[in-house]
């Protein structure tokens, strides 16, 4: 993709006017850091957005708020009780790209290997978006194939709300790469809420080696009022198969990248329950 | 056709400068051609960390960073952090700790070690380690940039609490 | 180093690398720095295909596009056959490249050049060039390069090697070298146990920071002036020349400081054509690969099939040890002979036996061009060895590290193999001196633990760990092939200009020979302004490559010191009034035994420059050497298995190594650490990914190199030893380093988990297989 104009508008309305002109021409620009993987000869007039305000983490009412443009750096270094995100930020790239990219960038355009998505999937995230006021999407439905549709009107994304950890309820998160750098093989996102050793409810989410980020709801019925221990987590996970097909990534061929995407389904299990545990202890 | 149709105004190692550009073009080409060479090429994107420079204190790759996006901010290249006559303390460590081979990625690793320096004040070996993800370097196996990096950490992390300890007394 | 019994002043000691801070402060170094404001830049567009012909060409459209200054390709350019490797001469490898060719032979070949004034212009008109292919068939392994009815990749008439070695095309066969010592089959028939496995080594890149980088122009004089990341630049020099079909004599060739080389840069692969458009537009030329065309157009390691046939008695007699070898060059044969004899001359020699079989064949393919890379041929071939080793030692019972001990080739002892296999031509028979590889045994061993080491039988659990090793040994040069200039001259201030041809492409060569050239003269290397690798301006030198630049351009700048002393001291003599043999140097002055008299070199250069019987004080002199001594090493590792995914976690890596005297400890030890690591990598994350011939993955996203957050806690651990033959008793360092972890890996993963992996990188699919077979097994 190559720019052929930079525009820098200072509020969040004539950031959403100027796109709604240009139209197709015209694309949000967060931290610019997707554009290098879009190969395409198009030529855009890039909307810059990371003056306009949206550069923040608080905490409101049951939720933690992030800023669409906040940098994944930042929500790596941001720390308060329960707070979960920093866990596959500081997994994503490399500290420059996490400074520059965003928390919006990552998700509005989803690329296979996002990690962001899954575990705001598994989080049960709600995404503001602003088109003429604002309104708020569920995860469920602003994964529901590739969010960028939503957005080619002109509309952006304000904030992301992450739903402030319930009591019993823990959180796990398991990117697999080849290296620290290295884009994912397989993530698993898990949250879920425990009934003493039982598993009351759970929300399980997968990316990298599947086509688009998705949760994983046979696994989650497979798991709902069981005892929370390794053999159940293992057993749930050989499920994941009539939720997904296994895609190869890289050399690894599809029934390896299964096998690994079990194990690693079930280390966040494992990894969710201490979580729960550990702030009920 | 004007192969620099816009401007683009930042302050570059503390001085406003204004620059003829692209939209489209990185600041790291940018900045080469204007002389400053210091930052390198190696990758293009943003996989390297051979173009690292500081961008309101932060590291960034300069070839991932449309010119567009600098306007108005501070941006700190390799040019800046030190002299022949007065090298900075992690410059310093690195060459008198033989962590210099090729030097190729050298000027990065200074620039993300600087941007560390800045930002925190406690520099165990996981901060360390996810302040320099970014600096690629094929030829040291990083043992002795590690060492040099440790060694102006520590000792500045023991003079900051230094600091600190005697602030709370008073 | 402490107990230093030659009280050594310069050598020996880590002094600080003489460009350090200037690389340090970014200061302009590299080839990129140097590009005139005005220089064109080159684009090229690569073969999409492994395998065709060019049926046509039209590149009318793209020479009117803005910007463009002219387009180079087959039709346009003199067509020489050459070898873009960057050896000895006449080398000992297929002159089977033109600088444009009608038929492209792997993804990422030449097929025609823009140089416009931006970037975006010469892309965009490398895009409107058109291009007619006719599809053959692509060779894609080297089982199809062997097949009866493979394809011919290089048909033209014109593909010959200059010298006279096997080479035949019409096979995709680019050389075969073998040799026995011995009976190999007798000693086969002797062994209680007898092995027979076949190993496979993968692809490669060094993966410079730097990407390949060009620069020509032409000077007031009309000569072709080239500044280039270039381990060779005497060897760029000449194949430019007869590429372009000028005199050498047009050709300057200059090496800047160089962003790493690690052997890829040991090649021809821009220069040519930034010299022809200089010539054609008189402009100045840039051409900086990109990352992608490092990966598909940079040399790459061969990947190697080598099968290992050996036969051992209880008692650990190794009664026969043969190797073959299968080395796919890709689709030029620039080192396939020189790679793959290397596999036999610097792996074989390491274990006494007396029954010896080596044949090395080399094969055309149309995959990536096989190059130099660290370690040579020794690195494919002692996975296979040192695999091979542990077996043995297994077998019979014995300790993996004691079986070592006892059959490894000890100080005095020979080889029939050193003889036997040279570079393209005979060896040279050689006995080891120096050798301190028992004493890094012992210490690896300590540092490593490995008498806790416990059988993998004995291991239970999800996570297992395991402790693994081998040995090593390398060369230094190539005895009566290389050779190393180099002169030095006293300036009025007693400090000197050192000047040779060798290549220092991070290395800390010029910081190692300057410390050399200031023992020898008995002053300090901060007295020693080194210039070297210019073609015009210092003498010649083969390169930077079989870990030379230490052992012979020392010792040439070493005897080059050591004539300009010879002058200190007869003019010091002259000035002092006294006998030349009553005086010694010492401390940057002539002086006599007690000190009571002395002339400072300062008053002797005022002395000989302006005031009597005035002349330069100036050394020159060359090297070539008789042997090439092995540098040894043993390295360690303790590794942790994830059984059920297959990733293994490397807990600690020792890299134990005998370099002779370590001229720069600090910088043997970077070195063996950086190399260790590459090794690392190698062995477990670096991976060529191919679809129909073409690399799926070049890039650094999806290659996967270490950084600080993944690195492995490395120690190198330098084992002193002197070698007479080398200069202050050095040998090599660079190379050896890197054959380590893939052998070292292969036995953790056994010693955790009981399997055995014969083809690397170890990716985790490859280790839980193999984990699961043996679990099948039992
Ligand atoms: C070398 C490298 C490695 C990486 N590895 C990983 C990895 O392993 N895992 C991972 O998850 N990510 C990874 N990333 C990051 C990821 O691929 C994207 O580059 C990044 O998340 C994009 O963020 P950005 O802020 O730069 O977005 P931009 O590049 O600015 O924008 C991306 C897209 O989103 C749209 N957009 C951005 N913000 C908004 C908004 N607020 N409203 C509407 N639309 C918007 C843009 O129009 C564009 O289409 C990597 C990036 C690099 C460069
Ligand atoms: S050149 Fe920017 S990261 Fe490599
Ligand atoms: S010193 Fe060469 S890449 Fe780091």
């Amino acid at each position: 993709m190559k720019l052929c104009e930079f525009i820098r508008p200072t509020s969040l309305s004539e950031a959403r006017d100027k796109l709604r002109e240009l139209g197709p021409q015209g694309m949000a620009l967060a931290g610019g850091t997707a554009l290098h993987f879009l190969q395409d000869q198009t030529t855009r007039r890039a909307v810059d957005i990371t003056r306009l305000g949206l550069s923040f983490i608080r905490k409101e009412g049951d939720f933690y708020v992030v800023g669409a443009t906040t940098p994944l750096a930042d929500i790596q270094r941001y720390r308060a009780p329960d707070w979960t995100l920093h866990e596959v930020c500081r997994r994503i790239a490399t500290h420059q790209v996490r400074n520059i990219s965003t928390i919006g960038g990552n998700i509005c355009r989803v690329f296979p290997w996002a990690d962001l998505p899954v575990v705001l999937l598994a989080l049960d995230a709600r995404m503001v978006v602003f088109s003429d006021k604002e309104e708020e999407i569920v995860s469920d439905e602003f994964f529901d194939g590739q969010p960028t549709q939503r957005f080619a009107d002109g509309s952006l994304l304000t904030a992301v709300k992450v739903p402030l950890l319930r009591a019993h309820q823990g959180f796990g998160v398991v990117k697999v790469s080849r290296n620290s750098a290295a884009f994912s093989l397989v993530t698993m996102a898990v949250s879920l809420e425990l009934d003493g050793e039982v598993i009351k409810t759970v929300r399980v989410a997968a990316g990298g080696a599947v086509p688009f980020p998705r949760r994983l709801p046979t696994v989650e019925a497979a798991l709902v009022g069981r005892e929370a221990k390794s053999e159940v987590f293992r057993e749930a996970a050989t499920k994941a198969d009539s939720d997904v097909s296994w895609r190869g990534r890289e050399s690894l061929s599809p029934d390896y990248v299964r096998q690994l995407a079990e194990v690693s389904l079930h280390d966040a299990l494992e990894r969710a329950v201490s979580f729960a545990r550990a702030r009920n202890a | 056709m004007n192969q620099y149709p816009m401007t683009v105004s930042f302050t570059l190692n503390g001085e406003k400068r204004t620059f003829a550009t692209a939209p489209g073009e990185n600041l790291l080409d940018l900045l080469r051609r204007s002389g400053l060479r210091g930052t390198k090429f190696g990758c293009g994107q943003g996989t390297c960390g051979a173009c690292t420079v500081l961008l309101d204190g932060r590291a960034v790759n300069a070839c991932l960073l449309f010119v567009g996006q600098v306007e108005g901010r501070e941006v700190c290249t390799i040019e800046s952090v030190g002299s022949f006559d007065k090298s900075s303390e992690i410059q310093q460590e690195l060459i008198d700790g033989s962590a210099v081979q090729c030097g190729y990625c050298i000027p990065g690793i200074v620039m993300s070690a600087t941007a560390l320096m800045k930002a925190e004040t406690k520099y165990d070996d996981e901060i360390v380690r996810e302040y320099m993800d970014g600096n690629i370097c094929r030829c040291t196996g990083y043992e002795k940039i590690w060492g040099a990096l440790r060694r102006v950490l520590d000792r500045r992390e023991a003079s900051l609490a230094k600091v600190e300890g005697s602030g709370s007394k008073s | 180093m402490g107990n230093d019994p030659k009280n050594f002043k310069q050598v020996n000691h880590s002094v600080t690398k003489v460009d350090a801070r200037q690389l340090a402060l970014g200061k302009d170094s590299y080839v990129a720095d140097f590009a005139p404001a005005n220089a064109l830049v080159v684009k090229m567009l690569w073969s999409p295909h492994p395998h065709a012909r060019i049926v046509s060409l039209d590149v009318s459209e793209a020479e009117k596009m803005p910007g463009v200054k002219a387009v180079l390709w087959h039709g346009n350019v003199p067509r020489i056959a050459h070898c873009t490797a960057g050896q000895g001469f006449p080398e000992p490898s297929p002159y089977d490249t033109f600088m444009f060719d009608t038929k492209v032979r792997f993804v990422g070949d030449r097929v025609a050049a823009v140089a416009a004034e931006s970037a975006e212009q010469a892309e965009a008109a490398v895009a409107a060039i058109k291009v007619e292919y006719e599809l053959l068939k692509p060779v894609l392994s080297i089982d199809e390069a062997m097949a009866p009815d493979a394809p011919i990749i290089h048909d033209e008439p014109e593909a010959h090697v200059p010298i006279p070695i096997p080479y035949d095309p019409k096979t995709n066969l680019v050389a075969r070298v073998a040799c026995e010592a011995g009976d190999f089959e007798k000693g086969m028939k002797e062994a209680d146990f007898a092995f027979d496995d076949t190993y496979e080594t993968p692809y490669a890149q060094a993966c410079p920071i730097e990407p390949y980088t060009s620069l020509a122009q032409l000077d007031s004089s009309g000569r072709i002036v080239i500044t280039t990341s270039t381990q060779v630049p005497f060897h760029c020099r000449r194949i430019v020349a007869r590429t372009l079909d000028v005199p050498v004599q047009k050709v300057r060739v200059i090496k800047p400081r160089i962003g790493g080389g690690f052997g890829c840069k040991q090649e021809v692969l821009l220069e040519d054509v930034v010299a022809m458009f200089a010539l054609r537009t008189g402009r100045p030329v840039l051409w900086q690969f990109t990352r992608e065309e490092t990966f598909r157009t940079g040399r790459t390691r061969h990947p190697m099939r080598v099968r290992i046939r050996a036969g051992v008695k209880k008692d650990g007699t190794i009664t026969a040890l043969g190797m073959d070898c299968w080395n796919n060059t890709g689709a030029y044969g620039g080192h396939g002979l020189t790679v793959v004899s290397c596999s036999g001359s610097k792996v074989l020699p390491l274990y006494r036996c007396e029954n010896i079989h080596f044949d090395g064949k080399v094969l055309y393919t149309n995959l990536p061009v096989g190059g130099a890379y660290r370690g040579f041929g020794a690195t494919q071939a002692f996975f296979a060895m040192e695999s091979t080793i542990e077996q043995m030692a297994e077998a019979i019972g014995m300790d993996p590290m004691e079986f070592r001990q006892k059959n490894h080739i000890k100080s005095g002892e020979g080889s029939p193999i050193f003889a036997a296999l040279g570079e393209g031509k005979e060896g040279v028979p050689m006995t080891v001196g120096s050798n301190a590889l028992a004493e890094c045994i012992v210490k690896g061993a300590e540092e490593v633990g490995w008498k806790n080491r416990t059988d993998w039988r004995s291991k239970s659990g999800r996570y297992r760990r395991g402790i693994g090793m081998a040995c090593l040994m390398q060369g230094s040069s190539i005895p009566h092939i290389d050779m190393g200039g180099a002169w030095i001259k006293i300036n009025d201030d007693a400090s000197f200009n050192l000047m040779f041809g060798a290549t220092d492409i991070g290395t800390g060569a010029d910081t190692v020979l300057a410390q050399i050239a200031a023992e020898e003269l008995a002053t300090t290397v901060d007295k020693i302004i080194v210039y070297a690798s210019d073609t015009d301006l210092t003498p010649f030198d083969v390169g930077a490559y079989a870990s030379s630049t230490t052992y012979l351009s020392g010792e040439a700048v070493r005897k080059a010191a050591a004539e300009a002393k010879r002058q200190l001291l007869a003019s010091g003599a002259e000035m002092l009034n006294l006998p030349v043999e009553t005086l010694h140097c010492e401390d940057s002055a002539v002086q006599n035994a007690d000190g009571s008299k002395k002339v400072s070199y300062a008053d002797i250069a005022a002395y000989t420059l302006y005031q009597k019987n005035q002349y330069q004080i100036f050394g020159t002199a060359s090297h070539i050497t008789e042997k090439s001594p092995p540098p040894f090493a043993a390295h360690f590792a303790e590794i942790e298995v994830d059984t059920w995914t297959g990733f293994i976690r490397v807990l600690n890596y020792i890299s134990t190594i005998d370099c002779g005297t370590a001229i720069n400890p600090a910088l043997c030890e970077g070195q063996t650490e950086g190399g260790t690591l590459n090794g690392i990598s190698y062995a477990l994350t670096e991976e060529y990914i191919f679809r129909n011939g073409r690399m799926t993955n070049p890039s650094f996203a999806d290659y996967h190199i270490y950084s600080m957050r993944d690195r492995p806690p490395i120690k190198a651990i330098l084992v002193p030893s002197y070698e007479e033959t080398g200069p202050f008793g050095a040998k090599s360092v660079s190379e050896i380093c890197i054959n380590g972890p893939a052998p070292v890996f292969a036995n953790a993963i056994y010693n955790a988990t009981g399997a055995r992996i014969r083809e690397f990188p170890f990716t985790p699919e490859r280790v839980l297989n193999a984990i699961k077979a043996v679990k099948r097994e039992a």
